[in-house]
């Protein structure tokens, strides 16, 4: 599955910068983020609960932190379990300064497995936007309040 | 294949149903037929605390003629909306899409109200819901609202329902004279669901053009939509073959298409274009006085 796309956030692309490294702040903005914890440098571990609608779930994993260039690009490793299912996957962030404002522009590949993938192909992408939505909206706030 | 452990409650009346929504909240689901949750409980990808069968709310299974209007009961199986001669003659577009629902299995025991409430991006009804301009009461124990179907379904799975409002009914007018109302579908084979489904509806005036078209499309993105662009492409145009086809590759203009093993984006485009010629062709057949 790949997930791409761009979102614009009222920041300089410095306090973005700090916020997604901030794994206290970040985690404000995971949806259903329930714990997420530095396991080592640059690896952080989370637990999320994920809810849309009827569908609901546990997931425990990781991200990782392959590369980054302050403050503009940083290529991630997630990996993520739980009953329904299990996904991996690589991608990118980067950040470019728009006057007074940051876009972000993000995208990369899952690969979804399980019941999860099986059963739930058709929901996976636009699952994957609503929580993409979240967490920008999420961002927004966290943001808004730290200006 | 076996669900979660959940404790499964059967009201009698509205007033407890409401009750027992607000007293277990998030930790609750409705189930109104139960063929999208079921599956969903028995994966273990929804593990709800509380099972609230509205099954036993018979009063909420009626198909109703309300004058200028007709209303259909939430817990109203499709079966019942399929064959409803009420339906039939004054809303055939609804028939015509419960027909397409499922199997067999499913639309005994499916329901408008539990269909509506799941909102699959793929499920039948939303798009003839939209095209009829429906409107969908919902109640609360704060007291009842109306929905307009146009800002029903919100995103994938997510409709404006609040969390302890349950439907009540769907109104749609009865069909006019000089109209005419198709839905057009492309399934999945394995599991019946819309990869595109579009439902037309054209109001001709005395001349014989468009007055106005409605058009709901389901399948094509994360929710049912209203084809606006090709609306607006046909309202008080002479009903040309040209201008059909014109319009119809509008008919996922601004919309961000789904793609998964089934069926890629760019194929859900195309059928998208190719469903909606097909369902305004019948429907204006049907508006010129062809077999209904």
């Amino acid at each position: 599955m790949k997930l791409e796309g761009m979102e614009t956030v009222p920041a300089a692309p410095a306090a973005v910068w700090s916020l997604l490294n901030n794994p206290e702040q970040l985690a404000r903005c995971l949806p259903g983020c329930e714990e997420l914890v530095a396991a080592g440098k640059d690896i952080y571990k989370a637990k999320l609960s994920v809810t849309i609608a009827a569908v609901s779930g546990k997931y425990a994993g990781s991200v990782e932190i392959r590369e980054r260039v302050e403050p503009s690009r940083m290529r991630l490793r997630i990996e993520g379990r739980g009953a329904p299912g299990f996904i991996t996957g690589e991608g990118t962030l980067e950040l470019v300064a728009k006057g007074n404002e940051t876009e972000i522009r993000y995208g990369g590949e899952a690969q979804v497995g399980g019941v999860i993938a099986a059963v739930g192909q058709r929901m996976l992408q636009g699952a994957a936007k609503i929580m993409v939505g979240q967490f920008f909206d999420a961002m927004k706030k966290q943001l808004a309040k730290g200006a | 294949m076996i669900p979660t452990e959940f404790e499964y409650l059967r009201p009698r009346s509205m007033e407890e149903a409401l009750g027992l929504l607000a007293q277990h909240g998030p930790e609750a689901k409705l189930l109104a037929g139960g063929h999208s949750l079921l599956p969903l409980m028995k994966l273990r990808l929804a593990a709800p605390k509380y099972l609230i069968d509205l099954g036993g709310l018979e009063q909420l299974s009626y198909v109703r003629d309300d004058g200028p209007e007709i209303a259909i009961g939430a817990m109203t199986p499709h079966a019942e909306v399929e064959s409803s001669e009420l339906i039939r003659r004054c809303c055939p577009l609804l028939a015509e899409a419960a027909a397409e629902i499922g199997d067999v299995q499913v639309r005994n025991r499916g329901t408008m109200g539990g269909s509506l409430a799941h909102a699959d991006p793929g499920a039948d009804y939303p798009a003839a819901i939209l095209a009829l301009e429906a409107k969908i009461k919902v109640r609360s124990r704060e007291g009842e609202r109306t929905i307009e179907a146009a800002s029903f379904f919100l995103d994938l799975l997510t409709t404006a329902l609040q969390p302890r409002e349950i439907i009540l009914e769907v109104r749609v007018a009865r069909d006019r004279e000089r109209s005419g109302a198709a839905y057009v579908k492309l399934h999945q084979p394995a599991s019946g669901f819309a990869i595109v489904g579009t439902a037309a509806r054209l109001m001709l005036d005395p001349k014989g053009n468009c007055e106005t078209a409605r058009i709901g499309v389901t399948g094509v993105g994360a929710k049912a939509y209203r084809a606006e662009a090709v609306e607006k492409a046909l309202a008080g145009k002479r009903l040309t073959a040209a201008l059909l086809a014109k319009a119809s590759a509008m008919a996922a203009e601004g919309v961000e298409p789904l793609s998964d093993l089934h069926a890629s984006a760019a194929y859900r485009l195309a059928m998208a274009e190719v469903i909606t010629k097909r369902a305004l062709e019948k429907a204006l057949d049907r508006a010129r006085g062809g077999r209904r």
